[in-house]
């Protein structure tokens, strides 16, 4: 146990404070404590905690994707401007509308691959580009009147209490533990993430590894924005608008280095819980958004300190201790 | 090339640190409010408003049955309740919840928790406090709709959770969960009350008007809008012609933006018709500033302590609205009535709610399902009756 902890410093940090958290809930509200408000809490926020997964491995391999929300709320565009216009099947609608996810991923993919521009500046235009795109499909208007089995995907529940988006993360989340720390794919994303030169001189196809990184970013972001269409029942250009944000603070708070090359699936996982858990019991306290918010954006500021005074304090001292790098 | 890489990964937390904290600090008002400029025209103005102020208020009538049937609504034991916003940071919410609150003491009741999103545009944000109000297992809750038919689910899981939704300011269209409505005023009678405001501002040759509404989905706004067009519809309002309807989201930036883009994009333009407290101000507050008060006037929905400056410069010769204070008093009442039992949400129910009076619950005209409770009236303000 001791063992664990010491090389997963952060995740035990964070198993920590997942733990006050619980804690500090309970004894502030009755009503936390409950397999209903358990699945609540996942269902409130799950179009974010699915992007969050492919996030992870983007940020490991050494980029950063911001426009995730934006690709989100085109997708969802896409799919009811067409359903809208009434000539394709609403099927149908989906599958092109998740598919223009991944040709959103796919170009700012390219660009980054092929032209060496840094993703934080490719991801930045196609933030402002996709949404704008999405603003103009839709303009000002709301589309709603989706077919009944459409919206039973957000809103109603599969096997047992839980709904068909909660289902699919859960697979999605075992799916991408395992290829990020237990396929030789997760390996060269780690690699990449440390030092692309090595990579390259490794013989590891740097670019292939990168494009496909962004190519699943795209579909994803593109499926979550369908999830988001599905559980509230209306799409406007707007939808998933600063996302990013919430999405980015997650993956840091798992102690994913936003330089690259470490972190792990497990660290970001505690950290959904945690910052899941803190909404939900200050939301079942009744203190409001903005303060929720300001709390978040605190931990996050912690998450980025924490971790670099630590270090610095371990350089001052001759007999550092390795510091842990990749997953266990 | 190396450089640039590695420059662009220092860059990456700095930015993505900006981002958040700018995301943090999301109190986005302060409308600081610039008027005097326009000192010359005053004395015109008020001569335009003092000519023609006849609009059409004040003709609902509350409540036709036997005045022995009704409840009176009477204190007893208190109650959870959740007094639920389309925001929290618009004057008018603060306002109601002191209504609420007036109510909840008089009936010996704990107040409302006043909760809700900060941005009047975050519908998700409205799901997740109504979600959170029916896990407490509240006895009631009191919701302003921010959007469309997004609530309908979480709204059936109050009602099936057995706690009632009294809706107020803003209904839910399709009534899906919903136990009654509180209308401020008819819905019908707000677009004759625009109408009536616009052909008094434009005069008898009429001319060119926009729309700047809150957000695209507003149950309440979207229903106004309706009813104005099929009034301008009319022979009376023939030489009314309405050029555009934008929305400004109720942030007062976004409003503003709306409203100069409506300047650039209609050179004849005449009137900005607001149905919004806040689109109103920020409207006024462009004109004011850009110095178009002369040529583009500014009327609607509004607050008159924030209006007063633009009705003193002529920006704003007239405008209306009700009571957000009574407006909140009466959906508690209504609310508590439910809640305690007192009074059954059907049809034909009358009641009794404290210093307000007598009210039945009745269907909604304005809407294909749902039941309804009018409170009314409409207060016109101009120069002659500023409000303040």
């Amino acid at each position: 146990m001791r063992d664990w902890a010491s090389k997963h410093r952060w995740e035990s940090l964070l198993l920590v404070v997942l733990l006050a958290t619980i804690l500090v809930n309970v004894s502030l509200s009755p009503f936390y404590l409950g397999f209903g408000n358990f699945v609540n809490l996942f269902w409130l926020s799950i179009e974010k905690v699915i992007v969050v997964v492919v996030m992870t491995f983007v940020i490991i391999n050494g980029e950063i994707d911001l426009s995730v929300a934006s690709v989100m709320g085109f997708s969802a565009a896409v799919t009811a401007t067409l359903y809208d216009g009434g000539q394709v099947p609403f099927a149908l609608a989906i599958v092109i509308g998740i598919t223009a996810g991944a040709i959103a991923g796919l170009l700012q993919g390219l660009v980054i691959t092929r032209f060496g521009l840094p993703s934080l500046v490719v991801t930045l235009a196609g933030l402002i580009g996709f949404r704008g795109a999405a603003r103009v499909l839709l303009e000002d208007r709301s589309v709603g009147d989706f077919p009944e089995w459409f919206e039973s995907i957000g809103q109603r529940t599969l096997v047992g209490p839980f709904p068909v988006a909660l289902i699919l993360f859960f697979v999605g989340l075992a799916l991408a533990w395992v290829i990020l720390e237990r396929s030789a794919f997760g390996r060269k994303v780690y690699v990449i993430g440390n030092s692309a030169d090595v990579a390259r001189f490794s013989g590891i196809e740097v670019g292939s590894v990168k494009l496909r990184l962004f190519i699943a970013s795209g579909t994803v972001a593109g499926l979550a924005g369908i999830l988001f269409a599905a559980r509230v029942g209306a799409v406007q250009g707007t939808l998933g608008e600063t996302y990013e944000l919430d999405i980015i603070t997650m993956v840091l708070l798992g102690g994913v280095s936003i330089f690259g090359g470490s972190g792990s699936m497990l660290g970001v996982v505690l950290a959904l819980f945690t910052v899941l858990n803190i909404r939900n019991g200050l939301g079942l306290a009744n203190i409001d958004g903005i303060t929720q918010t300001g709390v978040i954006g605190l931990l996050l500021i912690g998450s980025v300190l924490v971790p670099n005074l630590a270090q610095k304090y371990r350089l001052r001292r001759p007999r550092a201790e390795a510091v842990a790098h990749g997953p266990p | 090339m190396k450089a640039i890489k590695r420059r662009s990964r220092a860059l990456v937390p700095m930015v993505v640190l900006a981002l958040v904290i700018a995301a943090c600090g999301g109190d986005t008002d302060d409308t600081t409010t610039t008027a005097g400029e326009a000192t010359t025209t005053a004395a015109e103005a008020t001569t335009t408003v003092a000519a023609e102020t006849t609009t059409s208020a004040g003709d609902t009538t509350t409540s036709a049955a036997a005045a022995g049937d009704a409840v009176e609504i009477a204190a007893g034991d208190s109650i959870t309740a959740t007094f639920l916003p389309k925001c929290t940071n618009i004057a008018v919410f603060p306002q109601a919840n002191s209504g609420a609150e007036e109510a909840a003491a008089e009936l010996g009741s704990d107040p409302a928790e006043f909760v809700g999103p900060a941005d009047c545009g975050d519908t998700t944000g409205q799901i997740e406090f109504m979600t959170n109000a029916v896990t407490q297992g509240v006895d009631a809750i009191m919701l302003s709709n921010n959007s469309g038919d997004q609530l309908d689910a979480p709204a059936q899981a109050a009602a099936d959770a057995g706690i009632p939704v009294v809706t107020w300011d803003s209904p839910i269209p399709s009534a899906t969960g919903e136990s009654v409505f509180v209308a401020q005023v008819d819905f019908d009678e707000t677009g004759q009350v625009m109408a009536d405001m616009a052909r008094s501002i434009l005069g008898d040759d009429g001319g060119q008007f926009a729309i700047l509404s809150a957000t695209p989905d507003a149950a309440n706004q979207n229903a106004w809008i309706a009813a104005m067009e099929e009034v301008i519809a009319g022979p009376d309002y023939a030489n009314l012609e309405l050029v555009e309807t934008v929305y400004g989201n109720d942030v007062a930036e976004d409003s503003v933006t709306a409203a100069l883009g409506l300047v650039d994009s209609h050179p004849d333009l005449e009137l900005i018709m607001a149905p919004t407290t806040v689109g109103i101000v920020a409207a006024a507050q462009a004109m004011t500033q850009e110095g178009l008060c002369e040529t583009i006037k500014v009327s609607g929905l509004g607050l008159p302590e924030e209006m007063a400056p633009y009705v003193e410069s002529g920006c704003a010769p007239e405008f209306a609205l009700w009571s957000f204070v009574d407006l909140g008093y009466l959906a508690y009442y209504v609310a508590y009535g439910i809640a305690t039992e007192q009074i059954a949400a059907e049809e034909g129910t009358t009641f009794v709610a404290g210093r307000m009076g007598e009210y039945e619950i009745t269907a909604d005209p304005t809407r294909d399902a749902g039941l309804r409770v009018l409170m009314g009236p409409f207060s016109v303000y101009n120069a002659e009756n500023p409000g303040t």
